[in-house]
């Protein structure tokens, strides 16, 4: 879908563009994962594809049309949910849902049709004459995808859907976006919380300062890394015996090491013989994260400023 | 999108920003008329009565001009705050339908206002006290020259409104400029007074803002001596060619996809 796209803001010149030729090639039906740290280029990436924002160079094609030179088409195709947007505070979750569809052009029977089924899909139906304003942070999202989801869009963009919201909220609107996965529909996600695109997309890009690192499936991504592999021990056995099976790190009240398979079955058992508490599986996103970036996904500091 | 389409999205909007938020809060339709009836108010007192007659159409035609600020309040505070415009442009709707459909949203919002003043204005004066020299003719071409009038000022404020909403990044820096604006617009030029009754230079300067050709169509449907006679048609054009100067401004501004 999109091919070399690099984007240099033009207040940003003469700083590392936000975008450098990223190639990305979605296939339609099912949920994709853009996953990276802040400033990683990933709402910048939404952006060019829903024909909000023009890229420097390269070419995207949403469902067969050219986003730049032919931006109508792909418009009546598409909707988003841009990041950290709120819903209009003073309409209440019907006529949220039921006036964004009137105004992409539905009719009036269809509108209502749709608007009943999605509140009746997202559990909604309760809340329908509460004003968005007096909403809980989760519902008020769940109310957002609500409106893209009852549209007539093939392809649905959704940056950060779940940023700032608790646990709960957050698997309250995964239920919501997983319900969207139906009619050969694409909905193109952006988290930096890993495990959430674990969760919800079939596929995940991982991006990082402008450039797609890694792409695949999660277990595609997690086989990409060298040491797939994560076993922590407490501190009863010494970092210096661990270093021969992979990279080390210390964490809280013991050590973590990434490792190959062979390996981890070794230092498990040899750490439980040695009356140790141990911990082993396959890395996570974090991890993978951590080994092919170098630093932690959440380490505060963005792309930007680590650069 | 087809036409019937984007008659649907403008209908649709101009209803979800100008009729719902009156049902949640009824008391803005009260703000609305609050600086226009009290201007009239004022000018009506200080002149013992003898500007009534131009105060009545000028609080219509500062009604009208406010739509341009809340026009550009609103667009702001949509694009920066809520992410509504992007939304919109990853959309089937296009800038122009969503541009009309707000603004006729604030006309919306303004016609209780608009009302107020039409109802003061259908009772000729003699209702208010005021009768003789003091007293205006209402009927039908008088109505229909005030209509034409406030509609193309509707366009010209809504014009102006979108033009600088682009320009602005934050609705705080909008609420600083928009007193600046309405000070240029309504108050300076002579809309709830009589150009005479500006000194000489103050008329030349008065002369540059379109509002100042918008109140001597108007005022003349209710004092004979508003105008010079002759220069009416001139008025017209001139309030006509700012509309569509302002009007080209717009979507020539109009930055939908940013660059
Ligand atoms: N409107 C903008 N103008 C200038 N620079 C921008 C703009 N938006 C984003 N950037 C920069 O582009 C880079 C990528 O940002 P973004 O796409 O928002 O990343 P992400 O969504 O992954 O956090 C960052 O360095 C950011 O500072
Ligand atoms: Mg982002």
């Amino acid at each position: 879908m999109t091919e070399g796209v690099t984007k240099q803001y033009p207040k940003n010149v003469g700083r590392p563009p936000a975008l450098d030729g990223v190639s990305l090639s979605i296939r339609p039906g099912g949920i994709y994962g853009l996953i990276g740290p802040n400033g990683a280029g990933k709402t910048t990436i939404i952006r060019i594809c829903s024909t909000q924002l023009l890229p420097t160079a390269g070419t995207v094609t949403i469902l067969g049309h050219d986003a730049i030179a032919d931006p109508r088409s792909v418009r009546t195709r598409i909707a988003v949910i841009p990041q950290e947007s709120r819903p209009l505070y003073f309409l209440n979750v019907d006529e949220l849902v039921y006036l964004y569809l009137k105004m992409r052009g539905m009719d009036r029977a269809e509108s209502r049709r749709r608007t009943n089924a999605v509140l009746e899909e997202l559990g909604l139906v309760e809340e329908r004459k509460r004003l968005v304003s007096r909403l809980s942070g989760g519902m008020r999202r769940r109310a957002m995808v609500a409106m893209v989801l009852a549209s007539d869009a093939e392809v649905l963009f959704l940056d950060e859907p779940t940023t700032g919201l608790d646990p709960l909220a957050r698997r309250e609107v995964w239920g919501a976006i997983r319900r969207t996965i139906r009619d050969h529909r694409t909905v193109i996600l952006t988290t930096h919380y890993l495990d959430e695109a674990e969760q919800l997309a079939s596929r995940i890009a991982l991006l990082d300062r402008g450039k797609v690192l890694l792409e695949g499936t999660a277990d595609d991504l997690r086989a990409r890394v060298r040491r797939p592999y994560r076993v922590t021990v407490d501190s009863r056995v010494p970092r210096t015996e661990l270093e021969r099976y992979g990279d080390v790190t210390d964490v809280d009240g013991g050590h973590l090491v990434f490792t190959r398979e062979s390996d981890a079955r070794e230092l498990a058992l040899k750490a439980l013989g040695a009356g140790a508490r141990v911990s082993m599986g396959p890395v996570s996103l974090e991890d993978v994260f951590l080994q092919v970036v170098g630093r932690p996904i959440d380490d505060g500091t963005t792309g930007e400023e680590a650069a | 999108m087809t036409e019937r389409h984007r008659l649907r999205s403008v209908l649709t909007l101009a209803y979800l920003n100008g009729i719902v938020p009156m049902r949640t809060q009824p008391l803005f339709l009260v703000s609305v008329l609050a600086s226009p009836l009290s201007f009239l108010f004022f000018v009506t007192i200080a002149s013992h009565g003898l500007y009534l007659k131009y105060a009545v159409t000028g609080g219509m035609l500062f009604t009208m001009l406010s739509i341009g600020t809340s026009l550009q309040t609103d667009l702001t505070h949509y694009r920066t705050d809520l992410k509504l415009q992007d939304m919109v442009v990853a959309s089937p709707v296009e800038g122009p339908v969503y541009v009309t459909g707000l603004a006729l949203s604030e006309l919306l919002y303004s016609l209780p206002g608009l009302a107020v003043f039409a109802a003061l204005w259908a009772t000729g004066g003699p209702a208010l006290g005021a009768t003789g020299t003091y007293a205006w003719p209402v009927n039908l071409p008088n109505a229909l020259t005030i209509g034409f009038t406030l509609v193309i000022v509707w366009g010209f404020a809504s014009a102006l409104g979108f033009t600088l909403a682009t320009y602005f990044e934050d609705v705080r820096e909008i609420f600083l400029f928009s007193s600046l604006i309405s000070l240029g617009l309504t108050v300076f030029p002579p809309v709830y007074y009589p150009l005479s009754a500006l000194p000489a230079w103050a008329q030349t300067i008065a002369y540059f803002s379109p509002t100042t050709y918008a109140a001597q169509l108007l005022h003349a449907t209710t004092s004979a001596a508003a105008t010079p006679v002759g220069s009416l048609a001139a008025d017209w054009g001139v309030l006509i060619a700012f509309t569509v100067g302002l009007l080209f401004l717009a979507a020539a501004k109009a930055r939908w996809r940013e660059p």
